[in-house]
């Protein structure tokens, strides 16, 4: 008797499902913020809830990093032997030479996955992402030019320029420097690093962050990077500026008083 | 625009640029460019010797599809750089360098960036006073790390000396204007929520803003009271209060930046600040200082300009012409 009711009740439920099948296709276009231009609004402000920044590789619980199974597909970064060799040098060294710790600015893709928040600000020409930690700017441009013909300026961020396919937002960045890395674990890159980066909305409130990254001094091929960043809708959220480089100094620099 | 064209503006790419920029060459490269008519000595750039005045009233000039005027683009202060705050085209008091010096009168130089009180003065407490003159009497001279005024080590600019230093550009979205300066970045709340709790300082402060007609009116809380307004050494207290109000001419060529300040932990009396600026275009030369862009590289034929990242942040050396240390002398700037 039993087995019998579960048996029509699943089948109910079967029925109930082929039933809705036609409103979840009428449903079917995602409801996600769009520009007037009817191009995805990626404005708003952004963190992820990932590990990333710890070390984007699968790894175990340390004192300095939280367990995680890592953000790179394939587990493993393709790294040349001698890089492989580099990595586990600044590996050794983090607590002390991860450049984040000198608040240097973080670089791309870091800046995007380091738990602090960043803001967008788009229009149909560019979006704007200016970073908590220290207050960095990076624009990311949409208006069909292309990398400028210098390209050793060794930007800080890259060189950013944009372009669309579909609701997909895919951007070329280039011109590093070399005093960035990849996250607090020492993986890292050579001023030859090339990102290919992919930015989607899943609804309204998730971005799916996917990067490619190239280094021909670095890497033995082409590999890639996802995390997915939650914006912050908590009342009355905003960036608070976090120009951390200059804590070093502030010592000297009381606000003068009355004596 | 032929690539030859195209211009690097070093200090946004690599620290050692901006050292060198903000140390060595600012100075010498802004005189350079001035044309002889326009050079009245007192080192850094120099353009005109008057204030337009503005009046606040309606805006009818373009607007962005939110209603906000569209004031979007590049400016730059349009008298002289942040040598002297109340002699703006009258160098820095002290400077050993010939070049440094004003060659003319004070009447025929630009009027005190104090508009109010009349006297161009600043109405500072007695001790204020005296702290400002022992930080321009050292300023050549720093004896002691505090005597290095803050932004030489790669701090933002802050509220109000921002203006006054290098071209900026403005960008407006629905409830939000950003200013992007060379040295630091503010974002303007439109929308009405509250200032940040007061116990938090900030280089930029913290801002709200809402526009009546062609004026941008900005509350400014939050100021951390570290930045100095000129290299003659005023400063303001963390309690500074500011209200600014940003008046832009109806032909989107300029805005004059008048600014209220109260601090009575400071000061006397509330004082204004008046800044002229205007707006710079694709039809102007990129000059690396009042107007620091590229030219952007693409198959369109009129000109299109574009701001590269500008970031500081391993700068630890003083600057003002003679100021200057090697960063390997100091061992902390890399």
């Amino acid at each position: 008797m039993h087995t019998v009711s579960a048996s029509l009740r699943l089948a109910r439920v079967g029925i109930a499902f082929i039933a809705a099948l036609p409103l979840l296709a009428q449903a079917a276009p995602l409801k996600i913020p769009r520009l007037p231009s009817g191009k995805p609004d990626f404005s708003g402000i952004w963190q992820t809830t990932s590990a990333a920044d710890y070390d984007l590789e699968p790894h175990s619980a340390r004192k300095d990093a939280p367990p995680s199974a890592g953000v790179v597909e394939g587990g493993v970064i393709p790294y040349l032997p001698a890089a492989l060799e580099r990595r586990r040098k600044n590996f050794e060294a983090r607590a002390t030479n991860d450049p984040r710790l000198k608040c240097w600015t973080l670089g791309t893709p870091r800046g995007i996955y380091y738990p602090e928040p960043f803001q967008i600000f788009q229009r149909d020409r560019d979006l704007t992402l200016v970073f908590q930690f220290g207050h960095s700017v990076r624009t990311i441009h949409t208006n069909g030019t292309k990398h400028p013909l210098e390209t050793d300026n060794e930007f800080w961020l890259g060189d950013s320029r944009g372009r669309w396919e579909g609701d997909t937002l895919v951007v070329d960045v280039t011109d590093f420097g070399e005093e960035t890395w990849l996250d607090r674990s020492g993986n890292f890159h050579s001023p030859q690093l090339h990102v290919i980066e992919r930015w989607k909305l899943l609804d309204e409130n998730t971005i799916e962050y996917r990067a490619t990254l190239e280094d021909p001094q670095v890497f033995s091929k082409p590999w890639s990077l996802s995390v997915v960043l939650h914006r912050h809708r908590e009342k009355n959220f905003q960036l608070i500026e976090n120009y951390c480089y200059t804590l070093d100094y502030d010592q000297y620099y009381p606000v003068p008083k009355n004596p | 625009m032929t690539p030859t064209h195209i211009m690097r503006t070093p200090s946004s790419t690599r620290a050692s640029f901006a050292l060198a920029l903000v140390g060595l060459v600012a100075p010498y490269c802004a005189l350079a460019q001035q044309a002889p008519a326009t050079v009245v000595g007192g080192g850094g750039t120099q353009r005109e010797t008057t204030v337009r005045p503005i009046a606040s009233g309606k805006w009818t000039g373009r607007r962005l599809p939110d209603g906000q005027p569209d004031v979007q683009g590049h400016w730059s202060n349009t008298i002289a750089n942040h040598n002297n705050w109340t002699d703006p085209q009258g160098g820095v008091p002290g400077d050993p360098s010939p070049r440094g010096r004003p060659k003319n009168a004070r009447s025929e130089r630009a009027p005190s960036r104090v508009s109010d009180p009349p006297d161009g003065e600043l109405p500072f407490q007695p001790w204020a006073r005296a702290k400002q003159q022992e930080f321009l009497a050292y300023f050549h001279n720093p004896i002691r790390p505090e005597y290095i005024e803050p932004l030489a080590r790669c701090a933002p600019a802050g509220v109000p000396k921002s203006f006054t230093w290098h071209g900026y550009e403005i960008r407006q979205y629905p409830g939000y204007v950003l200013f992007l300066f060379n040295s630091g970045t503010r974002i303007i709340h439109l929308d009405g929520k509250p200032h940040l709790p007061e116990n938090i300082k900030l280089w930029n402060a913290d801002s709200r803003g809402r526009w009546e007609g062609n004026t941008l009116i900005v509350d400014v809380t939050n100021n951390n009271g570290k930045a100095r307004l000129a290299r003659t050494g005023e400063f303001l207290s963390e309690n500074a209060h500011i209200e600014e109000r940003y008046i832009f001419d109806n032909e989107g060529k300029r805005y004059n930046y008048v600014a209220t300040v109260t601090d009575p932990t400071v000061f006397t009396r509330p004082w204004t600040t008046t800044i002229p600026a205007r707006r710079y275009t694709a039809a102007d030369e990129p000059d690396g200082w009042n107007f620091e862009v590229a030219f952007a590289n693409y198959d369109g034929k009129e000109p299109l300009v574009e701001r590269y990242e500008r970031i500081c942040v391993e700068n630890n050396v003083g600057f003002g012409n003679v100021a200057v240390t090697s960063a390997a002398s100091t061992g902390s700037g890399r």
